[in-house]
């Protein structure tokens, strides 16, 4: 145990001071620039890892098929970006702003998720997360309709003291917030509101009969869930100085989820591998072709057929098989359920739902 | 007033017609295997596409109308039989994330071979022009539509409710391990049930594309509002399909003629209402799903 | 005379059109072990269900220390202290039984909703209660294995560990003996006579194994088609001419 958590920790320093350093110079070019990438990739890189996360919390660890999770990180954006377009308000009241509206967005669906799960739980957060999309899409004196939103990104600091980010000094912000995330993260999996959750994912049933309400777990994690979608929206909209309606759109939760799942569902790296897969092997595909679109929907088909456990996932399965015995992390129990099918599709799971329907 | 509220009222019924056409398809395949398709629009386009290719080859619209949603089937059956089959054990978020991988591809593949914006697709004279009733002119083709749907969803009645393997899938539906034990193959009814879905998409996506206009992206515009009719209808309940589509679309030929700006919120709106109402949906069967 | 914990008045409860239980009333007294036996399809379970909130009844009423629970949620019921056992173990299958176990001491502690690690002290409370509960079902040798690698007896003494964690005062068990073998059967009565004797626990279980039930119970309900068809001590229910009659058999009751 202790030997593994070792790991974990020399995993977590090797990756920050890896991140840390990638953009720097070495010589007349940067790591990145002899890949031909730009340091603002890697923001996006991380934001997109965040928004991941955010999937990962309600799908990885709790068991519910969320395909909405878009329209919070939209959300973000817009609001940091009306906020800061009409409210003339700075980088961190916009992206807490940001994170505010999500937050209130994930207020007003929550309750009408709550008491479904499964497929009907999936279907409900893609439907109601296409509302935000079509508010974003059609009050267009206001967000600027279909063709989206431009705005400047303002100083960071306080009105004391500030500074302008150009895009090496948001990126090392970025690394800030997500290596904050992520250690929150990582907390929150392991509380005992974490560990319920995981218990809700593997045996809801049971979670009930010990005595707890499973329902205001999940509208918990479904909070939690909307405003790190949220935040990682708002950073992006300051990253980009835009926001569009397609980034609240059905197709971009899809792209959130399954950055989870190529990393590795449940657990608490595998958004961020993912998203690096993801983000940098977009960002060169689409420079050399058109097509690109393509590519990424073969690297999708042939994940789910071929690495369902996602990369990482498929390494601690890995290991996890070779020390049979051995006590094992949080991680990787988060996922050995999760691929099998999670609550939603047994027996208990459905006994749940019809119980849930007598209590209605 | 009148003049104007007959003819939007029919349209709306028409579009909603369309709907519920999707939702029915996309019903049917959730129902019996969890698999939410997110591919069901881009056959719903390639039904579409395989019409206009036929019919600027030369065949005839009624052939193309006939033969464009068989071909849909073969592909889709393909498709399934290929790709989703292994996933039907899994959890239904592969089967999501799959046909999601899918119709990013598809999209891709439209716009490579046909072209990126849309192409001109329309139906016969025949269904031009309008018909008299009196008062009032009705569009021909969207009488013919109309019509062709409601034979469609009257044949599909009529095969789920009077034959042998219909009551075995609506059978299955219910209790997908019983059926198993009893014996019934059920791969062959996976099969078949994903080839009506496909053939409904088939038959709405020729149609739509004299109606909608075909693009790469048409079979995706119709698929949000098919899920959001199912929600509203109640899922698994294929009557409640019929009915949540005619409602959707009366709901927004209303609201496009008064309140034009909202027409794409209404019916988040009214499915929202709905589910306040009743958290099922309108004919939602009770524990069917989670 | 002992006061009523729990009782079920008139309870009913139809699936489809089907009469599952049909007007049956029962008493169980604190401090009593009480069973439902019946044959397959004779609504034990269902009945069973309408008690523990698993659904709730379409008639009748469910009383809790004189407390109106009929619709009160599964959930509820727990933190009154009633908890329950499946016939099919309901466990968190990849935990390990310490986990499994945890989880239910988070919530008997009230902290399953924090999102900070409970305190040395804390966690070594929750250590000691939960050492406590494996040594009373005998599975602390098994602490860190996945409960799903388990053997299906070990599961169920899990499961009713679990079931005691939240520290009940009545404990429903669901057929405790399903698809057992003999010694696995014996090891479960031992654990549920000692819930009574040692814990001081109320027991409501379901059974059809008549041997089993006339030497655990006190008190027993005989259900058949939904109905009630008698109730009484276990030397009632041998005696009872309409037991023998409908339900059980003579050679059964010889046997006992």
């Amino acid at each position: 145990m202790k030997n593994r958590q070792m790991q974990g920790y020399v995993g977590a320093i090797i990756s920050v001071v890896l991140l840390a350093v990638l953009p720097l110079k070495m010589g007349s070019h940067s790591v990145l620039s002899l890949m031909h990438l730009d340091v603002s990739i890697l923001s996006e890189m991380l934001l997109f890892g965040i928004a991941a996360m955010s999937v990962n919390l309600l799908l990885g660890y709790t068991g519910l098929m969320s395909f909405g999770n878009a329209a919070y990180f939209g959300l973000g954006a817009y609001g940091a970006g009306l906020s800061i377009h009409y409210l003339n308000v700075n980088f961190i009241e916009g992206a807490l702003i940001g994170t505010a509206i999500a937050f209130i967005g994930g207020l007003l669906v929550g309750p009408f998720l709550l008491r479904r799960r499964g497929i009907y739980f999936a279907l409900l957060t893609l439907a109601f997360g296409q509302v935000f999309y079509f508010i974003a899409y059609r009050a267009n004196e206001f967000t600027g309709g279909e063709d989206g939103m431009s705005f400047s990104r303002p100083y960071f600091g306080f009105p004391g003291w500030h500074t302008d980010l150009h895009e090496t000094t948001f990126y090392y912000l970025m690394l800030l917030v997500f290596a904050a995330v992520l250690l929150g993260f990582w907390l929150i999996v392991r509380s005992p509101f974490g560990r319920t959750l995981q218990a809700i994912r593997q045996n809801e049933l049971r979670v009930r009969y010990l005595g707890l309400d499973s329902n205001k777990f999940i509208f918990v994690a479904l909070l939690v869930s909307a405003g790190m979608a949220g935040l990682a929206g708002a950073l992006y909209g300051l990253l980009i100085m835009f926001a569009a309606p397609l980034m609240l759109d059905w197709q971009q939760s899809g792209d959130f989820v399954m950055i989870m799942i190529l990393g590795g569902a449940g657990t608490i790296w595998g958004p961020i591998v993912g998203s690096l897969i993801y983000v940098i092997g977009k960002d060169i595909v689409s420079t050399l072709t058109q097509t690109w679109q393509i590519y990424i929907g073969a690297l999708f088909v042939i994940c789910v057929l071929a690495f369902p456990r996602g990369l990482l996932g498929t390494l601690l399965y890995a290991i996890a098989r070779r020390d049979v015995g051995a006590p094992v992390s949080e991680e990787e129990v988060a996922h050995k359920t999760w691929e099998h099918g999670g609550s939603a599709g047994t027996p208990t799971g459905a006994a749940v739902a019809a119980a849930e329907q007598k209590e209605s | 007033m009148l003049s104007n509220v007959v003819p939007s009222v029919f349209n709306g019924l028409v579009l909603g017609a369309f709907y519920a056409f999707v939702a029915i398809g996309l019903s049917l395949i959730m129902n019996l295997t969890g698999t939410i398709n997110l591919a069901h629009g881009s056959f719903l386009t390639l039904a579409g596409y395989l019409a206009f290719t036929l019919v600027s080859k030369g065949t005839s619209f009624w052939f193309a109308l006939l033969l464009a949603p068989l071909l849909t089937v073969v592909v889709g059956v393909v498709v399934e039989r290929l790709l989703i089959v292994p996933l039907y054990k899994r959890d239904p978020i592969f089967s999501l994330l799959l046909t999601f991988g899918l119709s990013l591809i598809a999209e891709e593949v439209y716009r490579l071979i046909w072209g990126p914006n849309g192409v001109p697709f329309s139906a016969p004279g025949v269904l031009g022009g309008g018909i008299s009733l009196g008062f009032m002119q009705f569009p021909t083709l969207r009488l013919f539509i109309a019509g062709v749907l409601a034979a469609a969803m009257v044949a599909l009645a009529l095969f789920l409710w009077r034959t042998r393997f219909g009551l075995r899938l609506r059978a299955a539906i219910q209790d997908t391990e019983m059926i198993s034990a009893m014996g019934t193959n059920t791969q062959l009814l996976y099969m078949v049930n994903f080839a009506l879905g496909m053939a409904l998409a088939g038959l709405a996506g020729v149609l739509a594309s004299g109606l909608l206009g075909l693009s790469p992206t048409m079979g995706n515009a119709l698929l949000m509002p098919a899920f959001v009719v199912a929600i509203i209808g109640g899922m698994g309940s294929l009557f409640g399909s019929i009915v949540g589509g005619l409602l959707v679309g009366l709901a927004i030929s209303v609201t496009t003629l008064f309140v034009p700006a909202a027409n794409e919120i209404i019916m988040y709106i009214l499915m929202a209402v709905v589910l306040l109402i009743r958290p099922r949906g309108l004919f939602g069967t009770e524990g069917l799903f989670g | 005379m002992a006061q009523t914990l729990l009782e079920a008045k008139n309870v009913s409860k139809n699936f489809g059109g089907v009469l599952a239980v049909n007007d049956v009333s029962v008493k169980i007294e604190h401090g009593s072990i009480y069973a439902v036996i019946g044959p397959n399809g004779a609504g034990k379970t269902t009945f069973f269900n309408a008690l523990s909130g698993f659904y709730y009844p379409d008639g009748g009423q469910v009383l809790y220390q004189g407390r109106d629970i009929t619709t009160m949620p599964n959930w509820q019921r727990v933190q009154l202290g009633m908890s329950r056992t499946f016939q099919t173990p309901s466990i968190f299958p990849e935990l390990t039984v310490y986990e499994n176990l945890l989880i239910g001491v988070q919530s008997q502690q009230k902290i399953a909703f924090k999102l900070r690690l409970p305190s040395a002290s804390r966690k070594k409370e929750i250590d000691a209660k939960i050492d406590e509960l494996l040594g009373f079902v005998n599975l602390a040798h098994l602490k860190d294995r996945p409960v799903a690698e388990l053997s299906h007896g070990s599961q169920r003494l899990c499961e009713i560990a679990m079931s005691l964690s939240v520290d009940p005062t009545i404990v429903l068990l669901d057929e405790p003996m399903a698809g057992l073998a003999e010694a696995e059967t014996e090891r479960i009565m031992r654990v549920i006579r000692d819930l009574h004797d040692r814990l001081g626990l109320t027991v409501l279980f379901v059974e059809h194994n008549m041997r089993v039930v006339l030497s655990l119970a006190d008190h027993i309900t005989v259900l058949d088609r939904g109905a009630m068809l008698a109730q009484g001590t276990p030397s009632e229910i041998s005696n009872s001419q309409a037991v023998r009659e409908a339900y059980l058999g003579q050679e059964v009751l010889n046997r006992v």
